[in-house]
């Protein structure tokens, strides 16, 4: 999969949440995207995932329109919010059953289970996805878009509720997304852990993308550009 | 995926939800039939004008136990941002309208099936053998009161006060539902058949035909407003 991005924009009446924002990912790519709070990074999450729409400008998921055909590029994005977009009241096989027959690929059985194996839930697929703590919400999640497999995958702030082992899995779980040619963009504040996985990292500023260089090692024009963003510590 | 199989799957998702649940029918249940006990102890209609009066207080009663079931339709898409996840999927907008609307005509006909009944006891009425003609005329309006509710309770599902906003929406809208199934179901206790009834029955079959089809096309613009 490539993504390409056109000038995309979004205002909120008169305030700009992402302007002239260009970017250009082959498939393969895992971005960090970075920036201090308000700089745009959900809103342009969102913008990718089509959950809003732009004020201008155009996404282009190799070579299509995002908007032309909205239904089948929307079935190959994913956005990976921890702990959201699950049925409380659903167990977490449920769950795992009803949105990989709304994708349409609920064809093998045994991938489910195997998927709820692979994310430590074999033994707790009958609890209600309502009774799971936050990170184990966020490993049924995983489990989620393992199955359904997008080629764009989005996630927003992963890190948060996941334990060591949790991160372990999901960081796994991206590597494989980006070995299948598929595009993952992560917006973090775990810089350090962003960038060990990344292959690009964009920084965002006040809904300007500031910042857009494939992963060098040493990265100085990243520290740099950063920099600003970095805590300056108490005294 | 057919728009069949997608309404299907959700619709099977909503009843097991509520199955679990169990509060919009229970809520509508409970408060059909508080409103019938309220009307029965706050009218005294005389037997000759029962024809006249029975319609109306039923559907009062229908589209405020209605209203209820309306303001809960999308709750379960609102916890946990489940309408984002929706939406993010290659799920056909109309298939959504369609099992929502569905899931409350379902809910809706549950409570018509104990409260029409109930209201026969109550109002001690007779004529129990046009209860079937009455109820595929209330099933009608129903049928019309859910898919524009569907719509709106769309429309309104984003703002601050939607519970307050829905019928304030809803109401006028609904005036030509309410009148060709209140004037229909007159006629059919006046007279005992359909025949005199026919133009309110064409006006309540456009209305469903027109409404069900404009949110099947719309739902899309709706939903992502």
């Amino acid at each position: 999969m490539r993504l390409t991005v056109k000038k995309l924009a979004k205002s909120y009446g008169f305030l700009w949440a992402l302007r002239d924002f260009d970017l250009e990912l082959p498939p393969g790519s895992f971005v960090a995207l970075l920036g201090p709070n308000g700089a745009g990074k959900t809103t342009l999450l969102k913008l990718l995932a089509g959950l809003t729409m732009p004020s201008a400008g155009a996404i282009e998921l190799d070579g299509e329109n995002f908007a032309a055909n909205s239904s089948i590029t929307r079935g190959q994005i994913g956005l990976l919010a921890p702990a959201d977009h699950l049925y409380d009241q659903l167990t977490a096989r449920e769950n795992l059953r009803f949105f990989t027959a709304l994708y349409n690929k609920s064809g093998q059985a045994g991938m489910l289970e195997l998927a709820l194996e692979e994310v430590g839930l074999a033994g707790r697929a009958d609890e209600f996805a309502g009774n799971l703590s936050a990170g184990l919400k966020c490993r049924l999640s995983i489990a989620k878009w393992r199955l359904l497999d997008p080629g764009l995958l989005l996630l927003d702030e992963p890190y948060g509720v996941l334990d060591g082992s949790g991160i372990d899995l999901l960081e796994m779980f991206l590597r494989e997304q980006c070995d299948k040619g598929h595009i993952v963009m992560m917006a973090s504040h775990h810089v350090a852990r962003a960038l060990g996985l990344c292959s690009r990292a964009l920084i965002l500023h006040q809904g300007r993308l500031t910042f857009n260089e494939a992963k060098q090692t040493p990265w100085s024009s990243f520290d740099r550009a950063f920099g600003d963003f970095l805590p300056r510590g108490g005294s | 995926m057919t728009l069949l199989r997608q309404t299907y799957l959700l619709l099977c998702k909503d009843l097991r939800l509520e199955l679990r649940r169990r509060d919009s029918l229970l809520t509508m249940f409970f408060f059909g039939t508080l409103l019938l006990f309220v009307f029965h102890f706050s009218f005294d209609v005389a037997p000759d004008k029962m024809a006249e009066m029975a319609p109306a207080l039923l559907w009062l009663a229908f589209l405020f136990t209605g209203t209820l079931g309306l303001a809960q339709l999308f709750q379960a898409e609102r916890d946990n941002h489940c309408l984002d996840a929706l939406l993010l999927s290659p799920l056909d907008r109309g298939a959504l309208f369609l099992a929502k609307s569905g899931f409350n005509l379902l809910l809706m006909i549950l409570v018509e099936l104990v409260v029409m009944p109930l209201f026969w006891i109550l109002f001690n009425l007779s004529n129990w053998n046009l209860l079937p003609q009455l109820f595929l005329v209330t099933l009608m309006g129903t049928v019309g009161f859910c898919v524009l509710g569907t719509i709106m309770s769309a429309i309104t599902l984003r703002a601050r006060a939607r519970e307050l906003l829905l019928p304030l929406v809803l109401f006028p809208l609904m005036i030509p539902v309410l009148l060709a199934t209140i004037r229909c179901m007159e006629t059919v206790l006046r007279t005992g058949t359909f025949a005199d009834a026919a133009p309110w029955l064409r006006l309540l079959l456009g209305f469903d035909v027109i409404f069900l089809t404009l949110g099947v096309l719309i739902f899309d613009w709706v939903i992502e407003a």
